[in-house]
């Protein structure tokens, strides 16, 4: 072999091994990698969206974690195939149950997408990315995280507290378990701290969080809690902003017709849009609507609803098939854009109501529980006696938010779950960690009592 | 594109210099001197010269052997007449006579037909005596007769160690392939499919829904056109395809001309008509109603014992009770049992499937050039309407000797390939088979008005068959060019670019007449159009060599360059004018998509054979392949293998023995690699962008969010395999044994492994498992009769196969409510069940093993069942006799488990009321003390009927099944030629005709998805179907 070939054939393997290279690294197109999410103001809003579109996923706030909320109440019924469905109803909730594991992971992606913006944003070296913008992404994320871990706190209250972005797959292995107190203070920590990062809308967005938001979301966090007089405080705070948050009339104005969306009646609702659907009608329309009536009003709710005395014109949160069948209509649209009505201007009037009641002001409690009754077109409620308001309140929640997650939490924090369901099991108070979960912990979640 | 020619130059540079630089020899005329004694040896067939054939004069010591031209001579004082004694390999020794110096042309008879039979191995052939692995033929004509749109669902029975499932009745539809066990758990495992050197995709691109099945791609490929098929099984034989062989390779060589020979045109016709064997027993409408009753009397009962005022008022009133009998009182009354009717919905949707079959081809050749053009049309409907899969396809195979050094040739298929879809497997909405078959009998096809009344979820029959509208169209080609050079007599250089491009165009369209597109979405269309673009470049270089009289020596290095790229572009609207308006572009609402995904794979190859004397044979190869889908410190990964085997029969105390006719060992070891079906971009982490929000600034804004937590560790799947084989010929060839006994092991499973919630990801994209597979093959061919005019012959093959997961860092739970389980110690395919121990005959209630006061804890689930078998195989028997032949061939599978859903969903007890069919067995219910049954009392209470994981579903799904029949009559030559034709042959084909079987549904054969991870759900899929074909084979 001459030295032409010998030299030849170096240069073409050199080649070949540095092309080869080139060749082997191919980037995707629709996915960046993890270093460059966050650089600057523009990449820090989008994801800021990211994180609010997680926390308006069909497995959060979309729908399944609402079920938590209504599903072991009495307002519903099964009318599905499916025990993972039924188990809430009846409170026999294996740890095996599937839905407690998606809920679960959705509430930690939020989390985790939350965690990079509070992380990430601060850090940013971009010039033009004022401080007023970086605190109201980052007071935007800590709200979300807040309600996550206040969420996380009140369904299975034992679990792990997550600050930091999440970069491989061992950073969080020796998160401990936290009490559920620990993590309702979590939950109000980041609330403090996005006080004073965020300001008061000049124009009403209920799409996003902001300042009053926050009061809201405190609101009910002390109402939760017992601390009825901070629980009046920050509900009246909100209630004084009549510019922006306003009863609307009748009731369904709220909801209907199918181009609502953002009233005054929203303090915080998340939007979809013909991209970003909201599979929540689907599980409460019947299947000549495109949906599947997965569950459906119980007869005692349809009953209440259309007593004019109790549900009044909230009888439009329910509907009638052909055939005969009740079928639950807050979310019905077509393409299916509802909203996810988080936090309602009445929740705040009735937060307030029972806060009042609570702190032995039950005369003055009925003004504010009266404003919903009068809207929903009934009598005013007029017995001052402090049992029979506490009482009037909680009936009224259940035909207000009859179809929002409330309804159990709420039986649950006044511990009446046992009186009105029968579910006398205090462990049964909290779900059970998904069965996967504390397998995957290696020994740090350690499962709930009872289960 | 760049990159990558630059990335092959390396090999090619070196070569083509060395071409310029090496003149090569002319072969030409041997100057012999002084010869006395001299032939030539041909084979007695072929009429070829036989090299290296061993010629002694008997009764001397002389001897010599042929040169490449087949000569023989020798410088020998002996005069003649003489007497040769000629051996060659694979031929019978001969003794011949010999009274002229110059003996002429001698021919020898090839000792078995068999063993001389041309295998296809990795980048080269060779005869199968000189094989080290397993390989498994099966020649095209089998692959053709059975009215399913692919040829891999053909092969079921035909080679051992490839396990068939066909899973589904309906034509074109994906199936389940396995050679020699199940190795991965996200990464692929179907084998790796090869078409006259273009690796095939063979992963369906299907992204409309119809319901969890998906179409499969290989029935894009005439099987027609298939001149033969190998399966290589073993490291020895897929360790050179390196990371692409872990699961097998099948390699499929289409048919071409032959030189210098006369245009050959033939016409084969065929048509015929398939039908559903048997079908689901569906109780009537008055039985449904009668059972409902008494679940509500059971109910009612229990309720008041329980003290459960909700119960009591729940069930106080029978459903079907008079419709004047408190008419008001929840549930509505439906009127009495006598009084209702019985829908008949299953015979709406099942119904003859006409089958037709037409091919056309051209083959020929003269001395440069050799061509085969073929076309074909096939339209198979399937038994369940609407559905029907038909495709058009055309051939060219095309080969052209430029001068005696060089051959450029061509191969392209093109097809259109048509499906008329139909939802058949899971889920309510716009499932055709489900509506038909879970629907109560009872309901009425029309409401009171006249108008289609549509019942728990499902759509209406007849609404659906008369709107369905979902269909695909792909076009399909595979394609390659290559070039061979033979640079030295002994060198060949070979390179070739070869493309496989796949159009897959889907539409769907639900009026609002069905649920899916009923207001309030008022039509529902989907459009996707799907690009499969694979390109590949390869260069071989082999060098074969006889050194001396008995040293055989290969050598082959090569190198491959890959790129596969799967573009998509989808569209949906909603909100249509009218049921007239179906483009999306008149829809209200319309939702755009693009995804684009893209793997690059560039590999180097070598292998090094060598045997002794056609006794000792040894084989090493190795591969190194990079692929782009790891990290850079992980890319690559280096796949060896080596081989041996020892053919006895050469051996001098044999080679006289006409009792033992054949008499190899073989044994293997090596290793492959597996990195196909995880996503391209596996190991990065990664943000997706797909996360907008409407924040309230006008409309939807982008949003980001993490989507891929990042595993820069994430390597090769390597499977490791052992392999021991006997093949064993006797009495002269009648009898032939080919057995195998293989054990493989996985490591590094490519999995996505579930991480815990609190990091925000459910799962990593990790190298985590281990699996095992362990198995025996063994196959037998006998002659049973070879007369004149009578032969028969059969063939049977019988596999076992035993996996194990041997780790497995957490168990994996598959499909809705966990019906199966992964886990560590258990086989793949797993059933996760409460066991049935059985109904006490006093109180009618269920027991369950591991119940605990009624109640029945997560502890007491437990793997039970598995879904492969424990053996399978097929037995094949053709006779002939003057010009009829018989061919028959039954499939079996024993030990598998089948977990029967339309039965779980049709004997629910009464649970499920109006909701869902009740099948005939739930009459077998529990009704009084001291019935013994295995189906539980009706009642909503207890765990009777509300344990969704009940054993009593999994059902045996062994089976023994008629495969195929099929009887021709060919005419005779003297009446053909007097028609100027020269082969006329007719046929007829029976195929599924009989099922031997203890399964209660119609079909062992089922499975409701093609998620790789699920089988033995039996959920909405149509049966296998029967079918008769006749047909007319013409060659002119």
């Amino acid at each position: 072999m001459n030295s032409f070939i010998k030299y030849s054939s170096i240069l073409a393997i050199a080649i070949t091994l540095l092309s080869c290279k080139k060749f082997l690294d191919v980037k995707p197109q629709d996915s960046v990698s993890d270093e460059q999410t966050i650089v600057d103001k523009t990449s820090a809003q989008t994801a800021l969206r990211g994180t609010y579109r997680k926390l308006a996923a069909d497995g959060y706030y979309g729908s399944l974690f609402q079920t938590f909320g209504y599903l072991p109440g009495d307002n519903v019924q099964w009318t599905g195939s499916q025990s993972v469905i039924q188990q809430f109803i009846t409170h026999n909730i294996q740890a095996d149950n599937g839905n407690l594991a998606t809920v679960w992971s959705a509430i930690y992606a939020t989390i985790n997408s939350a965690n990079h913006v509070i992380t990430k944003v601060p850090l940013v070296k971009d010039a033009t990315f004022t401080t007023d913008d970086r605190n109201q992404i980052v007071g935007e994320a800590l709200f979300i995280r807040a309600l996550s871990y206040f969420d996380l706190a009140r369904t299975w209250g034992n679990v792990q507290i997550t600050l930091t972005p999440t970069l491989t797959a061992t950073d969080k292995d020796d998160t401990r378990q936290s009490t559920q107190e620990q993590v309702y203070a979590q939950a109000l920590a980041d609330l403090n701290a996005a006080e004073p990062l965020l300001k008061a809308p000049a124009t009403p967005n209920p799409v996003r969080a902001n300042l009053e938001t926050v009061w809201a979301l405190k609101a009910r966090w002390y109402l939760y809690r017992g601390q009825w007089s901070d629980a009046a405080t920050y509900a009246s705070k909100v209630l004084t902003n009549l510019k922006n948050y306003q009863l609307q009339q009748p009731y369904s104005a709220f909801f209907a017709p199918a181009s609502t969306v953002a009233t005054k009646e929203s303090v915080l609702e998340l939007s979809y849009s013909a991209t970003y659907t909201n599979g929540h009608r689907n599980y409460w329309q019947p299947p000549a609507n495109g949906g599947t009536r997965q569950w459906a009003p119980a007869d005692a709710l349809v009953t209440l609803l259309n007593d004019p005395k109790v549900g009044g014109n909230r009888s439009a949160l329910i509907a009638k098939t052909s055939a005969g069948l009740w079928y639950g209509n807050l979310y019905y649209r077509s393409p299916a854009t509802d909203p996810t009505y988080l936090i309602r201007i009445a929740e705040l009037y009735l937060i307030y109501a029972e806060a009042l009641a609570q702190q032995n002001r039950p005369a003055d409690a009925l003004l504010p529980l009266n404003a919903i009754r009068v809207r929903a077109g009934l009598d005013p409620f007029s017995n001052p006696d402090k049992a029979a308001v506490l009482q009037a309140i909680e009936n009224e929640r259940r035909v207000e938010f009859a179809l929002e997650p409330h309804r159990w939490f709420d039986l649950v924090r006044t511990n009446r779950a046992g009186a009105v369901l029968g579910v006398t099991d205090v462990n049964k108070y909290l779900f059970p960690i998904p069965a996967q979960e504390v397998r995957l912990s290696n020994g740090k979640l350690t499962q709930n009592l009872g289960y | 594109m760049k990159i990558a020619i630059a990335c092959s130059l390396g090999l090619l540079l070196p070569i083509i210099s060395r071409a310029q630089s090496n003149p090569v020899p002319k072969s030409g005329t041997i100057v012999q001197h002084n010869i006395s004694l001299s032939g030539k040896i041909i084979d007695g067939k072929t009429l070829q010269p036989l090299e290296g054939a061993v010629v002694h004069i008997k009764g001397t010591t002389h001897e010599v052997q042929t040169n490449q031209q087949g000569d023989f001579f020798f410088r020998t004082g002996q005069k003649v007449p003489v007497i040769y004694q000629i051996s060659a390999l694979g031929y019978q020794l001969k003794e011949i006579y010999v009274d002229n110096p110059n003996a002429g042309n001698i021919p020898l008879t090839e000792l078995s037909q068999q063993l001389n039979d041309v295998v296809v191995v990795g980048y080269d052939t060779r005869k199968r005596r000189d094989l080290t692995s397993a390989i498994s033929s099966v020649k095209g004509a089998d692959v053709v007769t059975l009215p399913v749109a692919s040829f891999d669902a053909q092969l079921q029975g035909r080679a051992a160690g490839v396990q068939i499932n066909s899973n589904t009745g309906v034509p074109g539809d994906g199936v389940f392939v396995r050679v020699r066990g199940t190795t991965s758990i996200n990464a692929d495992n179907n084998p790796l499919y090869i078409v006259d050197g273009v690796f095939i995709n063979n992963t369906s691109l299907q992204t409309v829904s119809t319901g969890g099945r998906s179409a499969s791609v290989l029935a894009d490929l005439n099987p027609a056109d298939i001149e033969n098929i190998e399966v290589l099984k073993d490291a020895s034989a897929t360790a050179i395809y390196g990371s692409r062989g872990a699961n097998g390779v099948v390699i499929i060589t289409t048919k071409r001309g032959n030189y210098n020979t006369k245009a050959r045109f033939n016409v084969d016709v065929s048509g015929g008509v398939a039908w559903a064997p048997k079908l689901w027993d569906l109780t009537t409408g008055p039985q449904h109603a009668e059972l409902i009753n008494e679940f509500y009397r059971n109910s009612l009962a229990d309720a008041q014992a329980a003290g459960d005022a909700a119960g009591i008022a729940k069930y106080s009133y029978l459903p079907f009770r008079s419709k004047t009998d408190n008419p008001t009182a929840t549930p509505a009354p439906r009127g009495l049992p006598s009084e209702q009717q019985t829908y008949d919905r299953l015979g709406e949707v099942f119904g003859n499937a006409g089958l037709q079959n037409y091919n056309l081809s051209l083959a020929g050749g003269n001395k440069e050039t050799k061509y085969y053009i073929g076309g074909g049309f096939a339209k198979q409907e399937s038994i369940l309407k609407p559905m029907a899969f038909d495709r058009v396809s055309f051939k060219l195979n095309l080969d052209q000797r430029v001068n005696d050094r060089i051959t450029v040739g061509t191969s392209n298929s093109f097809s259109r390939s048509y499906r008329n879809q139909g939802r058949a497997g899971d889920g309510p909405q716009g499932g055709l088979l489900q509506a038909a078959l879970h629907t109560p009998t009872y309901l009425p096809e029309v409401n009171a008005d006249g108008t289609p009344a549509r019942w728990a979820g499902f759509d209406n029959v007849q609404v659906l068959l008369n709107n369905y509208d979902v269909n695909t169209t792909s076009l399909r080609y595979i394609g390659n060019l290559y070039l061979d050079a033979t640079i030295l007599p002994d060198l060949k250089f070979r390179s070739t670019f070869s493309l496989d491009y796949d159009n897959y165009n889907e539409s769907e369209y639900w009026n609002n007449q069905t649920q899916l597109g009923a207001a309030p979405t008022n039509g529902l269309a989907t459009s996707a159009i799907t690009q499969n673009t694979a390109w590949i470049n390869e260069q071989t270089l082999s060098y074969r060599k006889r050194l001396g009289t008995n040293h055989f020596l290969g050598i082959l290095v090569g190198n491959t360059l890959q790129s596969n790229t799967i573009a998509v572009t989808s569209a949906q609207g909603t909100g249509f004018a009218s049921n007239s308006y179906k483009n999306i572009s008149s829809a209200a609402t319309r939702i755009a998509g693009q995804t684009w995904t893209k793997v690059n794979l560039a590999s180097f190859f070598s292998r090094i054979d060598y045997n002794y004397a056609g006794k000792y044979y040894l084989e090493a190869s190795f591969r190194a392949d990079g692929s782009s889908k790891f990290g850079d410190d992980t890319k690559w990964g280096y796949f060896p293998a080596v081989g041996a085997s020892w053919r006895i029969k050469e051996e001098s105390f044999l080679k006289n023995d006409n009792r033992i006719s054949d008499l190899k060992v073989r044994a293997s070891y090596g290793i492959t690699g597996n990195q196909a079906g995880i996503d391209n971009f596996a190991s990065q982490g990664l943000w997706s962008g797909g996360f907008g929000y409407p924040d309230g600034s006008s409309g939807d804004q982008p949003g980001t969010a993490p989507q891929q937590l990042s595993n820069l560790n994430l390597q090769w799947e390597r499977t490791s395999q052992a392999n021991a084989g006997l093949d064993l010929g006797l009495l002269d060839g009648r009898i032939n044994l080919t057995a195998d006994f293989y054990y493989k092991y996985t490591n590094n499973v490519l999995l996505r492994l579930p991480v815990a919630g609190v990091t925000g990801f459910g799962n990593i994209n990790s190298n985590a498992g281990e699996i095992s597979n362990k198995g025996y093959e063994i196959g037998i061919n006998t002659i049973n009769v070879a007369g004149k005019s009578f032969r028969w012959s059969s063939n049977l093959t019988i596999s076992g196969n035993k996996n194990r997961i041997e780790k497995l860092p957490t168990p994996i739970y598959q499909y809705n409510r966990d019906w199966i389980i992964m886990q560590e110690g258990s086989p793949m395919y797993s059933f996760w069940l409460y066991r049935q121990l059985g109904v006490d005959a006093k109180t009618g209630n269920v027991i369950f093993e591991g119940a605990q006061n009624g109640k029945l804890p997560v502890s007491a689930r437990q793997v039970m069942g598995n879904a492969m078998p424990k053996f399978f195989g097929g037995f094949s028997n053709s006779f002939s006799w003057k010009g009829f032949d018989l061919g028959v061939l039954f499939s079996f599978q024993y030990g598998n488990d089948v977990y029967n859903l339309n039965k779980f969903f049709g004997e629910g007890g009464g649970t499920r009321d109006a909701n869902r069919v009740l099948m005939a067995d739930q009459l077998n219910r529990w009704q009084k003390p001291g019935d013994v049954t295995d189906v539980p009392r009706l009642t909503a209470y207890g765990l009777n009927y509300t344990i969704d994981q009940n054993s009593r579903f999994l059902e045996d799904g062994s089976f023994l099944r008629l495969k195929q029949v099929s009887l021709s009559y060919t005419v005779p030559k003297s009446l053909s030629q007097r028609l100027r034709i020269s082969q006329l042959r007719v046929y007829v084909i029976g195929s599924n005709l009989w099922l031997l079987t203890n399964y209660t549904g119609p079909d062992p054969e089922a499975n409701v998805t093609s998620i790789q991870t699920v089988q033995g759900l039996d959920l909405g899929t149509p049966p296998q179907p029967r079918s008769v074909q006749a047909g007319i084979n013409l060659t002119l």
